[in-house]
């Protein structure tokens, strides 16, 4: 049994003004009777005959303080669990998302610590021959300890619990857990630790009993909920970027915040006082001058949200307070044509004067390679006719290749004549794009391979997307000079969103930028050293198993700065999320189809002793009542 | 005449007279008939004529007939003497009427008909110890000195009813009634100075006072209780049991004080002070049976 806020007992302190109030007020009525001779005797008699008779004058008093004690012990809200049968099976489900990382009011504990220390009272309160087991409950459930009985080990676990990333997958956790409680002895359960922080109603299947542990109190707390940097170049400032934040106060009162714009691992570059209203999003707009370094990459744009004194008490979740995107790309992106790239390809780069186009041919990029094995081509490569036999490290485009095979994609022969009948309008590159009644005088349909279809034409497939660890490749069967394609505003639409593409790809270092403990995913050849700094300063290593590994890093919001070789590489982690940032206690919990399930409602769910003691409350207060009401009658 | 008595209520007194169940001798001749002989006209018995005797009481016509000489012997006729034991304690001063009020007209009543019918009545009030006692005397026209000597009792401190009995013991009293009116609550109990009493040849008549409110006490809330004598304070909720336990408590007190004069086949009468004190006294001296 534990008290998920124990300063509210210090209501208790009411019971001294309580007593000395009804002592004061205790002033009997003095009666003058001839003799008390028989009185005392008639006290004897009645207290003979209920031995509690002294108490009846100070029934008042004790009812009343038993009144507030409950209430003192209710708002402290007790929780726990009682003892399990021998045997019994716990599966214990955490919630790990980044709101779990909210601080308590007095700033000393965050929820996960509340639920670490729940979790160790329920260890201790294991039954002879029974286990516990943990599983996480982030973005996708994860068991971070197997059914065991050894405190030393759960202890461990326990201590390692913390926030891994945003979301939290209650259900398949549960699902999960219950899959570990297949043929569970009886008095199994799933114990559910949790915020409640989610909005929408979550549904909890099992066959054993469940019982949802709310932790954490509603703190005020400021967010920013979104993040952008696009570039809005102009002649005077080439370099100009629209830096656009969204910042929510998640509390009843407002407040005056500072919002910080700077270049990370550089100085400030725009910086505004903003006035908070509760619960009302707010978009700030700044703008900043964000040319590339000296190696010609882009920076990355550092937001932070302040208080007017720094030094006063922190957040109460540092998570939200700080995001990170990349500035728009380098202002000139550079393309590498490779071969002889076709009239209406060309002329749409040129349009773009933030492309920079260099013209090559395969061998002399095989010359390059051969001469400075660890530089690559930086940029996005156009292949016309010939393609290599491996994609380049970066995003490329194949157009109208004249082999049978591209990068293990077939291609069939050549058909006369084909229309473009459907396109995927949902993949980024055709984004505003439309290819209706575009007709193609010569292509080679894409098959097989790992190709994922783009464009369709009736006589197969004209346009493929292939991606491979660090890029992607855009397949053109057709030659768009042979095509009504480039008569179409599309096509340049079609160019830019490609070349767009490769700016964000190669802002990013390589790296996708994705949320808050999503694992660095780092291409690197076997057995290269991968050497990661988190934006804490703290450092972990490791060493490259296969083609891609999958790095685990901690969930911190900001720029990992990650370095295999010589090549330097950035993964951005950010929050941003109004649903993790909102710290109140929204989650409806349903029990479905379990037998001797509890039933997890808003108010059951919280499975607190508080409503027990609040139900002894009123039980006493009726009891005063009567008392009250009935004291003296005849 | 004093305000003790009603004056119709003196007029119903005035054909009655004071009842004893035991013959005790008197100091002069009375009315009354005495455990010795005497020269009334009342026959007693015949006894053998002894040298010295009075020749004039010979029964001539008892010679005739047995030849022998014997005595005609009378019932002599004593007055009787009366004790009025009036209860002063600090308890008798509550009610209303008071209690001290009730037991003064019991003994003003009792006095009335005991100096009208000659009878030998002297008064005591009585708290801790005896105290403003009237020496005892007879005769009609002493009943305004008695009722004076009433209306000047006040209530004193508290009860003792053994340490006022042996007091009057030790005045070594011709036997006679002794009229006890008092309300009993006495914490050493009237057992004892009852039996006394008794033993001493005595007849105790008991006159057991209660207030209307000691009958029926008033409901209310957390009340402190003080004890007019003592000072003594207890502490009660009068609530509905309460009041049942003391009402227990009081019929039981009642019943035993009863049950302590029939056994000795001793007057006892209960006087409520609402109900007046016609009851009592007339009770008694028309020899009902209590």
């Amino acid at each position: 049994m534990g008290l998920l806020s124990p300063a509210s007992l210090a209501w208790l302190a009411l019971l001294a003004p309580l007593v000395a109030l009804y002592v004061l007020r205790r002033k009997h009525q003095l009666r003058v009777v001839g003799s008390t001779l028989l009185w005392e005797r008639a006290v004897r008699d009645l207290r003979a005959e209920r031995p509690f008779q002294r108490l009846i004058p100070y029934a008042s008093l004790l009812l009343q303080a038993s009144a507030l004690i409950l209430a003192a012990l209710a708002l402290a809200r007790p929780s726990g669990v009682g003892r399990l049968p021998d045997g019994a099976r716990v599966v214990v489900v955490v919630d790990t998302s980044a709101s779990m990382a909210i601080r308590s009011g007095d700033g000393r504990s965050t929820r996960i610590d509340d639920a670490r220390d729940a979790i160790r009272a329920l260890a201790e309160a294991l039954p002879s021959g029974g286990t516990l087991s943990l599983v996480e409950a982030s973005d996708e459930p994860t068991v971070s300890l197997a059914p065991t009985r050894d405190p030393a080990e759960i202890r461990r676990a326990i201590a390692a619990l913390e926030v891994r990333g945003v979301g939290a997958s209650i259900e398949q956790a549960v699902a999960l857990a219950q899959e570990r409680l297949r043929d569970a002895p009886s008095g199994s359960r799933i114990v559910v630790f949790t915020d409640g922080g989610t909005d929408e109603a979550t549904t909890l299947r099992a066959e054993v009993p469940i019982e949802v542990h709310r932790v954490g109190t509603e703190v005020p707390n400021d967010a920013i909920v979104a993040l952008d940097v696009r570039a809005r170049p102009s002649d005077d400032h080439p370099d100009r970027a629209e830096i656009f934040a969204r910042v929510v106060r998640f509390a009843d009162a407002p407040a005056a915040r500072w919002i910080v714009a700077s270049l990370e691992g550089g100085g400030v570059l725009a910086s505004r006082r903003v006035e908070l209203e509760p619960r009302e999003p707010l978009g700030v707009t700044m703008l900043a001058d964000l040319p590339p370094d000296a190696e010609g990459r882009p920076g990355f744009v550092r937001v932070t949200l302040s208080r007017d004194d720094p030094a006063g008490a922190a957040d109460a979740l540092a998570l939200d307070d700080v995001a990170i995107a990349p500035s728009p790309a380098a202002s000139r992106l550079p393309v590498f044509l490779v071969g002889d790239a076709p009239a209406s390809l060309r002329r749409a780069l040129l349009a773009d004067r933030d492309v920079e186009p260099y013209r090559t041919t395969l061998e002399a990029i095989a010359a390059r390679a051969a001469e400075a094995p660890d530089l690559e081509l930086d940029g996005l490569v156009i292949y016309t006719g010939r393609a290599p036999d491996a994609p380049p490290r970066g995003d490329a485009l194949v157009v109208a290749p004249t082999t049978d095979r591209v990068f293990g994609v077939a291609l069939g022969a050549s058909e006369e004549g084909a229309r473009i009948v459907s396109w995927r309008s949902d993949d980024p590159r055709l984004r505003f794009v439309s290819l209706s009644d575009v007709a193609l005088d010569s292509m080679r349909p894409i098959r097989g391979g790992e190709a994922r279809a783009l464009v369709e034409t009736d006589r197969g497939v004209a346009a493929a997307s292939l991606t491979h660890p660090s890029g992607e490749v855009t397949l053109l069967g057709f030659d768009p000079d042979r095509s009504t394609l480039p008569e179409r505003p599309s096509f340049v639409i079609l160019v830019r969103n490609l070349v767009e593409r490769a700016r964000a790809h190669r802002a990013e270092g390589g790296i996708p930028s994705a949320r808050l403990g999503v694992p660095l995913r780092v291409v690197a050849p076997e057995g290269t050293e991968i050497d990661v700094r988190a934006p804490d300063g703290g450092r972990s290593r490791t060493r490259a198993r296969s083609g891609v590994s999958l790095v685990t890093i901690p969930a911190i919001s900001g720029a990992f700065e990650v370095r295999v070789g010589a090549r330097r590489l950035v993964g951005l982690r950010n929050l941003l999320s109004a649903e993790e940032s909102d710290p109140r206690a929204r989650a409806r919990f349903i029990t479905q189809g379990g037998e001797g399930a509890d039933v997890a409602g808003q108010a059951a769910a919280t499975r607190e002793a508080w409503v027990y003691v609040a139900l002894a409350l009123l039980l006493v207060l009726a009891l005063e009542a009567l008392w009250a009401t009935r004291r003296g009658a005849t | 005449m004093s305000s003790l008595l009603e004056p119709a209520f003196l007029h119903r007194l005035s054909r009655l007279h004071l009842v004893a169940r035991r013959r005790f001798l008197g100091g002069s001749s009375g009315s009354r008939r005495s455990s010795r002989r005497g020269a009334s006209a009342e026959f007693a018995e015949h006894r053998p004529y002894y040298a010295g005797d009075d020749v004039r009481r010979i029964d001539w016509n008892a010679y005739a007939r047995l030849e022998e000489l014997v005595l005609r012997l009378f019932v002599a006729e004593d007055d009787l003497s009366l004790y009025l034991l009036v209860d002063r304690s600090a308890s008798l001063a509550f009610g209303a009427p008071t209690k001290l009020e009730i037991a003064k007209q019991i003994a003003a009543a009792l006095a009335f008909v005991g100096l009208s019918g000659s009878e030998r009545v002297a008064v005591f009030a009585f708290d801790e110890t005896l105290s403003m006692a009237t020496p005892a005397t007879r005769g009609r026209r002493r009943i305004g000195a008695v009722l004076r000597h009433l209306d000047a009792i006040t209530a004193g401190s508290s009860t003792s009813l053994s340490r006022a009995v042996d007091a009057l013991l030790a005045q070594r009293p011709r036997p006679g009634l002794v009229a006890l009116i008092s309300d009993f609550l006495d914490p050493e109990g009237f057992e004892r100075p009852i039996d006394r009493l008794l033993a001493r040849g005595f007849e105790p008549v008991l006159f057991h006072v209660i207030a209307h409110e000691e009958l029926d006490p008033e409901p209310g809330a957390d009340v402190v209780l003080v004890d007019s004598e003592s000072g003594h304070r207890v502490e009660v909720s009068l609530d509905a049991r309460a009041i049942r336990a003391y009402r227990a408590r009081l019929d039981a007190f009642c019943a035993e004080l009863e049950g302590h004069a029939k056994k000795r086949g001793l007057f006892y009468a209960r006087a409520e002070t609402r109900l007046g004190i016609e009851g009592a006294v007339l009770g008694y001296l028309r020899g009902e049976a209590r």
